[in-house]
């Protein structure tokens, strides 16, 4: 090598250390930074991934101590440096976490706060050349009237606007070299991957090395020129991706690598429909939900939100029903319609022949049983102070059993259809993991023999092995009970291998619904070939980023604009597609999609 | 034009509940037992003396028609006069009989417009004092969780809660005044005399501060953004005054502006034990005099006073921090 390594890393350790003794968190790690490389650590949760991105830029607090080991940047060890001489470097070191909407202090607009920082760390920078120098590189970044942007506030960016942001807040002063700790992993799937795309571009133009650590190795194989595999606090592995990909060496590698969800390729799953018999179980007609919230600017004007539009679909008994899109497309409000949490303001949710928001007294009391919700997040949904069993019996006792004996019998013989083990019964849960809290979820919902179940995220905060374990108990309560599955999710891969009908929503519409088939091979919705581009995968893809995407991220659902909702970040746009709304056309015997283009492309066939 | 249309609501809002305060203090003192015409005239006054006197202020009319005519009063800046004080200065009543001819008799507004602003100087050295105080105290108690500063805070805050501020009145006018003479207590004769009176509120005020700013800003510290900063390359200066501090004065304000409310309990006894010539001072002299118009005056002018701090207080802390929405 010509150059010396930017950072090196020597035998580093750092330990956990409470009262009731120290425990290892990273240990014998040594790796050396190249300028201009962009270096990738992957690891499964709990690996000290992240632990390792903070000790390299010395932000370890206790009860985290660094046990031994040393970070050499320009032949000092950043660890040991004193704070007063630290923060001068914190120019040349730059840092970019998982949670951008957390990383700004709320009160202050984000121009200001990045101007501080920089003023902060280089002495003497004028003010106004620190604004303009801000201003230019929010533009670079991509964010919209910059100038304008530089005064707004935290709670006025998305997360995907915020996280350009804080790369502009890390880049801004040049530094030798920036740690990205899963900068990703909050944004939905087409903002991750126009900030990778960004990050390339700018670490490409400022000469600036990169440790990039992730916990999704497809993310970090298309970013990295090398890649360390983090297992237990030490690097198993060290290779290119391609290599690593190609002949993984640790055991913990090679299973990351069977477990990424097969989205093409022939031994991805097939999931066919079932026998379409009789009528559907549950039909939303034309619904319409809008949410009015205060306007800020105006005197006592109000904004219409318009979460759910329009919206028409069937669902089939013994269906898995995939509703799939990324954050704030209305699929949790149109969760909540069907769920009977709130009614639709036009159009109606029909059930039995019933629209159920008629329901009531006895009727409404066996939909509810009916139709469980199981919710995403298991860290907050479970009771902390009840036992497993009490929360599993809960509704039980909602909906009338009242003998206790009963009430447990049925209890213990879900905990064991879902695999908890009965002594669990008594015990509160603060002790289970993610996915064992999940388990929970779903006992609670299958205590009354429901129907359907609708499963609102309820994977996604799993890993890969939890939701493989999860999605096969998902099979055979189906197959035992004939259960009718709802899932409503942004995971594009998820739902390619359970579901067999999957509807895309954007801005609040079914832009496209089709069957898992045609839907992954041969999308109509330019919107759907988009989500397909993004999903993180190994394979080649059918769909490339590039092509099938505009900058931009959706508009707000707040007053929009006449056209396809789509049409500010659709490639093919054109004239029409500004001036009229698409409706769901007919597209081959599987699918439906609302895109104009469809409708002149079967006009050509026809002519 | 959101500062516009949140001065209009909320200014709609207060005249809403001035109107409503007033009308339960004018019902109330209307069925409380106690003839003010009684206590005005004096105990020699002849019955039918008095029924004639309370035709002519109208005080036999329905309460509603009384109410209608007072609030027109109002609405015009007219409070209407004193049922007892007469315009040169000490209150008239008593055994003695004296039939004091309306125009003797002083007006409402002046009144009240001598105490207010000896009121408002006593409470804001107060709320300086207590802020001095919270700061001092809260700030290295916030700044280290669990450790002897927030203990200390802790203490401090329960030992001021603690203390009844009437006794503490007495023995601070006792030790500061007539002990050692530093400060004079009794009447007011200058800003001197003040000072204790402010101490004894501030004391009353500290506690409930002081606890929830070492409670916010220790909160505050740690949030994300707080340790990011530092990484970020911030100094701790900064991150502590420029950030923390400015995010969890907004809880702070919010609280101040429900203290103020509660400040004037505390007014009542401090001028009292002072003999302070506040609104205070005034408010317990009226009460007891059955000054009706008086007792409505001061209702209108503190509940205004209360409306406006709010609206004032949550002004402020909307500018602090963008996102709140009032
Ligand atoms: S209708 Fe137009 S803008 Fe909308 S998806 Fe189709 S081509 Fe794109």
């Amino acid at each position: 090598m010509a150059n010396p390594p930017v950072l090196s890393v020597r035998d580093l350790a750092v330990e956990l250390r409470t009262e009731s003794g120290t425990r290892s968190i990273l240990s014998d790690i040594s790796f050396d930074l190249e300028p201009r490389q962009i270096m990738g650590i992957i690891g499964a949760s709990g690996s000290g991934k992240t632990v390792l991105s903070r000790a390299l830029v010395n932000w370890i607090d206790p009860p985290l101590a660094i046990a031994s080991g040393s970070v050499i940047y320009k032949s000092q060890n950043i660890l040991e440096l004193p704070p007063g001489q630290l923060r001068p470097l914190r120019k040349e070191i730059a840092y970019v976490g998982a949670n951008p909407m957390g990383a700004l202090d709320p009160t202050l607009p984000v121009g200001a706060q990045i101007v501080e920082k920089i003023r902060a760390v280089v002495p003497g920078m004028d003010k106004a050349e620190a604004q303009r120098r801000v201003i230019e590189l929010l533009g670079a970044v991509r964010i919209p009237s910059p100038a304008q942007r530089f005064h707004e506030y935290p709670s006025q960016f998305s997360g995907g606007m915020m996280q350009r942001a804080l790369i502009v807040d890390a880049l801004a002063t040049n530094p030798a070299f920036l740690v990205a700790d899963n900068v990703t992993q909050p944004l939905d799937v087409t903002v991750a991957a126009q900030v990778m795309r960004l990050m390339r571009e700018l670490t490409e133009r400022f000469d600036t090395a990169v440790v990039f650590v992730s916990s999704s190795l497809p993310t970090v194989s298309e970013a990295a020129d090398q890649v360390l595999v983090l297992a237990d606090g030490r690097i198993v592995e060290r290779q290119t991706p391609a290599k690593l990909i190609r002949e993984p060496q640790h055991p913990y590698t090679v299973q990351l690598i069977s477990e990424i969800p097969q989205i093409w390729t022939a031994a991805a799953p097939v999931v066919e429909s079932p026998e379409r018999s009789g009528t559907p179980l549950i039909s939303i007609e034309d619904a319409t939900r809008t949410y009015r919230v205060r306007k800020r600017s105006s005197f006592a004007g109000y904004n219409n939100v318009r979460a759910v539009r329009n919206v028409t679909f069937d669902v089939y008994p013994g269906e898995n029903f995939g509703i799939v899109g990324e954050s704030g497309c209305g699929k949790s409000s149109l969760m909540r319609l069907l769920s009977r949490l709130e009614s639709p303001d036009t159009g109606r949710v029909v059930c039995d022949g019933q629209d159920i928001a008629k329901l009531s007294g006895a009727e409404l009391l066996k939909f509810r049983r009916d139709f469980q919700l199981v919710l995403q997040d298991p860290f907050n949904s479970l009771p902390p102070r009840t036992s497993i069993g009490a929360i599993i019996e809960g509704p039980l006792k909602v909906h009338g059993v009242n003998s206790a004996a009963k009430r447990r019998e049925r209890a213990l013989a879900v905990m064991h259809e879902v695999g908890l083990s009965a002594a669990l019964y008594d015990e509160l849960p603060l002790g289970l993991s993610a996915g064992q809290r999940q388990r929970v979820n779903v006992a609670r919902a299958m205590v009354l023999e429901p129907k359907v179940l609708i499963m609102d995220e309820t994977l996604s905060s799993l890993d890969q092995t939890e939701q493989f374990k999860l999605l096969k108990l998902f099979s055979q309560l189906q197959a035992k009970h004939g259960l009718t599955y709802i899932f409503i999710s942004h995971d594009m891969a998820m739902v390619r291998r359970v579901c067999n009908r999957i509807a895309v929503m954007y801005l609040g519409e079914v832009v496209e619904i089709a069957d898992n088939g045609k839907l992954f091979f041969d999308p109509g919705h330019p919107y759907t070939k988009a989500l397909l581009s993004a999903i993180p995968t190994l394979e080649k893809r059918r769909y490339r980023p590039e092509d099938c995407l505009l900058e931009g991220e959706p508009p707000s659902p707040i007053d929009l604009p006449p056209g396809c909702s789509f049409a500010s970040r659709c490639p093919k746009a054109f004239g029409r597609c500004h001036a009229e709304s698409p409706v769901l056309t007919v597209d081959g015997k599987e699918g439906m999609a609302a895109c104009f283009l469809l409708e002149s492309a079967g006009g050509r066939i026809a002519a | 034009m959101f500062i516009l249309s949140f001065l209009v609501r909320r200014l709609l809002q207060g005249a809403l509940i001035i109107f409503l305060v007033t009308l339960l203090i004018f019902t109330l003192l209307r069925v409380v037992p106690g003839d003010p015409v009684r206590l005005m005239a004096g105990g020699m006054a002849p019955e039918a003396l008095i029924e004639q006197i309370a035709k002519q202020m109208g005080l036999r009319d329905p309460i509603l028609v009384q109410f209608g005519r007072y609030m027109a009063g109002v609405v015009q800046g007219d409070l209407g006069q004193s049922f007892v004080r007469p315009a040169s200065g000490a209150a008239t009543g008593g055994s003695g009989f004296s039939d004091a001819s309306r125009s003797d008799r002083a007006e409402v507004l002046t009144l009240i417009a001598d105490a207010l602003p000896m009121t408002l100087q006593l409470a804001a050295l107060a709320i300086a004092f207590a802020l001095a105080f919270s700061f001092l105290v809260g700030v290295p108690g916030g700044l280290a969780p669990n450790r002897w500063p927030d203990r200390l805070a802790f203490y401090v805050s329960s030992i001021f809660v603690s203390l009844p501020n009437f006794w503490l009145g007495i023995v601070l006018a006792l030790l500061f005044s007539v002990k050692l003479g530093w400060l004079p207590a009794i009447g007011y004769k200058g800003f001197a005399y003040t000072i204790l009176p402010a101490i004894v509120l501030a004391i009353e005020l500290a506690p409930v501060l002081i606890r929830n700013l070492t409670g916010s800003l220790a909160s505050v510290m740690q949030s994300p953004f707080i340790a990011v900063a530092r990484v970020r390359g911030l100094g701790r200066q900064r991150i502590v005054y420029g950030h923390a501090l400015r995010n969890a004065s907004v809880p702070l304000l919010n609280l101040l502006g429900i203290q103020i409310s509660g400040l004037l309990g505390g007014v009542l006894i401090v001028e009292f034990i002072f003999d302070y010539p506040g609104l205070g001072l005034l408010t317990v002299n009226a009460v007891m005099q059955r000054d009706f118009p008086l007792i409505q005056g001061i209702a209108i002018v503190s509940s205004a006073i209360f409306v406006l701090i709010n609206i004032g207080v949550d002004l402020i802390a909307t500018l602090i921090d963008p996102r709140l929405e009032y």
